[in-house]
């Protein structure tokens, strides 16, 4: 580190008020290392920390500040990290002087706020895990809400179901979901709230779980570290569970493999988290203790292998940003899987939409995949089946389900004016709270405007090169829409595409044309719900003349 | 291309014109005929003459979506309570017709909906039971109560309300300007699938014309009376005046949600129609079936069927 910079950091220090630099700053490999006093009037007694610069200083790296103010004596107090750093977030600055002053002046007001005040957040933090690989792996274990209440001392197995694996830090990490809790013989207590496509799964991995209520934890921050740190909490008879466990896994060959450990324990009132700690079978932490009379399972030290634990409850994974729960909590039909019809039905389950259906009757073509929701890998395969497998990898929670479109392409145009059929077709449209339409097929347009439907219908469908979307609230689709593209749209048919060795053409427009307007409808159509405003039907044009611009024009 | 409004809203009242259904007409009145006469052969001296009301009575009846309107006056000692005329009205009309029609209860009416006849037609005809407020009271003042059987607006079920439908009639005679006016909206109403009821708009469009400086060409009086509506329907102090009943807030019959969507509407057609005259054909549709153009019989029009090549109203998705 050059000489100036030391100088220059040593003199900023120097001004602050309430810093007394007591060891000087000076090299310690790439960073600059010193040692502080702050004191100022409502602090009792100075505060040492020991401080280290960053070469990237004032830059912050990984989302994390460059400058570390250490003081292992401090742990107990709130957003101390192990290694008795302070944890701060602070401004943003190029300037060194200026950095150095806004980060000590976070420092004072952590003092303040934290040691002096003993504040306490009112959101709760997760506890503070070592986050280490085990035998150069990795491991990730996901859960979700279960409806089953846990007592403090409950124990049993768990059955687990592996997904993708992934890399991180270079190494392999390997990724569990939670299935089912079960009691200590294998009887399934309580499952967990997936999709039932995830509980179908195979559930080929175990577990252990015990809940333990309170906090595993030291200054209610950081996890026990050692094993023998659970004394309290692991009662005899789960002890005893861990001995037959591991004896009854030995038998079946398993010696040498890891099986997780599930420890709960409350964060409020309601919630619970999981957290796993690895365990090697045939090196569990515990051994046999005579007392005298018996023989009894006895837990010995030994540091725990925690790993990483996630809670993705249908609230945690959606809890950025769904549509809003008008819309979302809607059992939904998506008729017509295309370029819009698929793009309507991710963007609805990114949502947060829990119930889908769809239909269509077509198959992908790998030309479809460029502006669609839809892979080159999985070839030729019918649309709604890659669909819907693609829309259940992105969310644990949504149920998807298809229709047979043969139900729309043939039975509903036949028998549509024929009262018995009419009135089932309509029963079984009504079983859905929205319908999206994304078809293009005028014919079934017509024969779903005919029906008398009480659940709400859309129609969505964009002109050539995308320049127009057109969308319908019923009841009045047919007429509306027919009257849109017939009289009033400027829909050019010249210039459409031709694909080699078929002829139907087809419209151009490229993904980024497409989805634009979808985003943008979607977000009419959401803001409708949410608002309970009149399901009026619009039009977006769009006018790239002066930079692209998109109008609402509602009716 | 631009549509000219003027001639265009022309084109709609005149394919939407009653005149073009008179042989349907004439089997709408034969069924009322025959409502009215098993109405006076069942109830005898508990009834007056049934009247004709509706909007064929007032002249602002559309070809493309009507029914007609019956009221039966009773008399005041021939029920005990409005709820029993009702109900009783009901019962003979479901025994009377309810192997050859759906019969139900409406919100003042008792809804009769035909079977399909031979040709395909569905003949409806609503009747209004109402008695008279004293003894022998009906032929001087025309006055009758009704019974309100569902929610209707603010107004709550089970309760009355009173009316005079030969007042209503004669408050929109000599009323041409207006009539058109109150045709289109009930074309936009029908074709729009919206459900604002026709007694309503009729009100609405008469006060505009009283309260406002309404003149010009069609689309001019058109849009003076959609801004009349969409910047007084909401105001808390609009009244709608029953001339039937003045304690009768005929604007009562929306409830806020419904004034402020009206409202909106009102809005967004001005604005559509003005930035492209095209839009009129959204809102105001010509009755393709009384059309008087190029098409050949099947209504196919020429060149709408190019070989292999998408037609202009080709969607993509």
């Amino acid at each position: 580190m050059g000489e100036n910079r030391i100088v220059e950091i040593n003199s900023c220090i120097d001004r602050i008020p309430y810093a007394e630099i007591i060891t000087p700053f000076d090299n310690d490999g790439l960073s600059l290392k010193g040692k502080i006093l702050i004191s100022f009037d409502e602090l009792e007694k100075p505060l040492e920390f020991e401080v280290i610069i960053g070469p990237q200083y004032p830059f912050k790296s990984y989302d994390s500040e460059s400058i570390k103010f250490m003081n292992n004596n401090l742990l107990e107090y709130n957003h101390v990290m192990g290694d008795g750093t302070i944890c701060i977030h602070t401004s943003h600055s190029i300037n060194l002087k200026n950095k150095i002053h806004i980060d000590f002046l976070s420092l004072k007001n952590w003092v303040i706020r934290y040691y002096i005040n003993k504040d306490n957040d009112t959101h709760y933090e997760h506890l503070i895990v070592p986050d280490l690989p085990i035998d150069d792996s990795y491991y990730s274990f996901i859960f979700t809400d279960v409806s089953h209440e846990f007592k403090k001392g409950d124990y049993g197995l768990l059955k687990l179901s592996q997904i993708n694996d992934g890399k991180l830090n270079e190494k392999l990490v390997s990724n569990f979901i939670t299935q089912a809790f079960a009691d200590q013989y294998g009887k399934e207590i309580a499952t967990c709230n997936w999709s039932s496509n995830y509980k179908n799964y195979n559930k080929t991995s175990q577990g252990i779980f015990i809940f333990v209520e309170d906090s595993p934890s030291t200054y209610n921050r950081f996890l026990f570290q050692d094993w023998n740190q659970f004394d309290e909490q692991f009662t005899q008879d789960f002890l005893d569970f861990l001995h037959s466990t591991e004896k009854m896994f030995i038998t079946k060959k398993l010696r040498d493999k890891l099986l997780p450990l599930f420890i709960g324990y409350k964060i409020s009132e309601s919630e619970i988290h999981w957290q796993v700690a690895m365990l090697k079978i045939g090196d569990f932490p515990i051994y046999g203790m005579n007392n005298g009379k018996v023989w009894q399972t006895a837990l010995k030290e030994g540091i725990i292998n925690w790993t990483k634990t996630r809670n993705s409850s249908y609230h945690y994974f959606f809890g950025r940003g769904t549509f809003c729960p008008k819309l979302a909590g809607k059992r939904i039909l998506v008729i017509g899987v295309g370029a819009i019809g698929s793009c309507v039905a991710r963007t609805l389950v990114k949502g947060g939409i829990k119930q889908i259906d769809l239909a269509d009757y077509d198959i992908k073509e790998p030309e479809n995949v460029s502006r669609s929701e839809y892979h080159f890998f999985t070839g030729i395969t019918e649309k709604v089946h890659e669909l819907g497998d693609g829309l259940s990898l992105l969310s644990p929670f949504v149920e998807v389900g298809h229709v047979n479109q043969k139900y729309f392409e043939f039975i509903s145009k036949v028998l549509y004016k024929e009262p018995e059929a009419k009135k089932e077709f309509e029963t079984f449209l009504n079983s859905y709270d929205l319908i999206f339409d994304c078809t293009t097929d005028n014919d079934l347009m017509y024969v779903l405007d005919s029906l008398t439907l009480k659940t709400d219908l859309i129609n969505l469908s964009i002109t050539n090169h995308a320049k127009d979307l057109v969308c319908s609230f019923s009841p009045n689709i047919y007429r509306f829409v027919t009257t849109q593209y017939s009289n009033i749209l400027d829909n050019d048919i010249e210039d459409l595409y031709n694909p080699t060795g078929c002829w139907s053409p087809t419209f151009k427009a490229s993904y980024n044309d497409i989805a634009v307007l979808i985003q943008y409808a979607l977000k009419q159509i959401n803001l409708t719900y949410e608002k309970g405003n009149s399901k009026n039907s619009f039009v977006l044009k769009t006018n790239s003349e002066n930079g692209f611009e998109i109008k609402l024009e509602q009716y | 291309m631009a549509t000219d409004k003027n001639e265009h809203l022309k084109e709609v009242l005149e394919t939407n014109k009653m005149s073009h259904v008179d042989d349907l007409l004439d089997k709408y009145k034969e069924k009322r005929t025959k409502i009215k006469e098993a109405l006076e052969a069942n109830y005898k001296e508990k009834i007056y003459s049934p009247l004709n009301s509706g909007s064929y009575a007032k002249h602002t009846a559309v070809n493309i979506k009507f029914d007609l309107d019956l009221v039966a006056p009773f008399k005041k000692e021939s029920f005990g309570t409005l709820e029993e005329m009702f109900d009783d009205v009901f019962d003979f009309i479901s025994d009377k017709y309810g192997s050859e029609a759906n019969v139900r209860k409406q919100k003042v009416s008792i809804g009769i909906e035909f079977f399909a006849d031979a040709d395909g037609d569905v003949i409806s005809v609503d009747v209004v039971p109402g008695r008279e407020l004293n003894k022998d009271q009906y032929n001087d003042d025309n006055k009758l109560n009704l019974y309100v059987n569902s929610k209707y607006g603010v107004i709550e079920e089970k309760a009355y309300m009173q009316t005079n439908i030969q007042a209503q009639i004669n408050h929109i005679k000599n009323r041409e300007n207006e009539r058109k006016i109150i045709r289109l909206l009930k074309i936009w109403r029908t074709t729009n699938s919206e459900d604002y009821k026709s007694f309503f708009l009729e009100l609405i469009s008469i006060k505009a014309f009283d309260n406002e400086d309404i003149s010009g060409s069609l689309w001019d009086k058109l849009r003076a009376v959609m801004e009349y509506i969409r910047d007084n329907v909401t105001l808390d102090n609009f009244t709608l005046v029953d001339p039937g009943n003045s304690g009768n807030n005929v604007a009562d019959t929306l409830e806020s949600w419904q004034k402020e969507n009206l409202s909106t509407k009102m809005d967004n057609m001005i604005d559509r129609i003005e930035d492209n005259s095209d839009n009129i054909k959204i809102y105001f549709p010509i009755n393709d079936d009384f059309k008087d153009d190029d098409e050949d019989k099947y209504g196919v029009k020429e060149g709408a069927s190019t070989f292999s090549i998408p037609s202009r109203d080709q969607r993509f998705g």
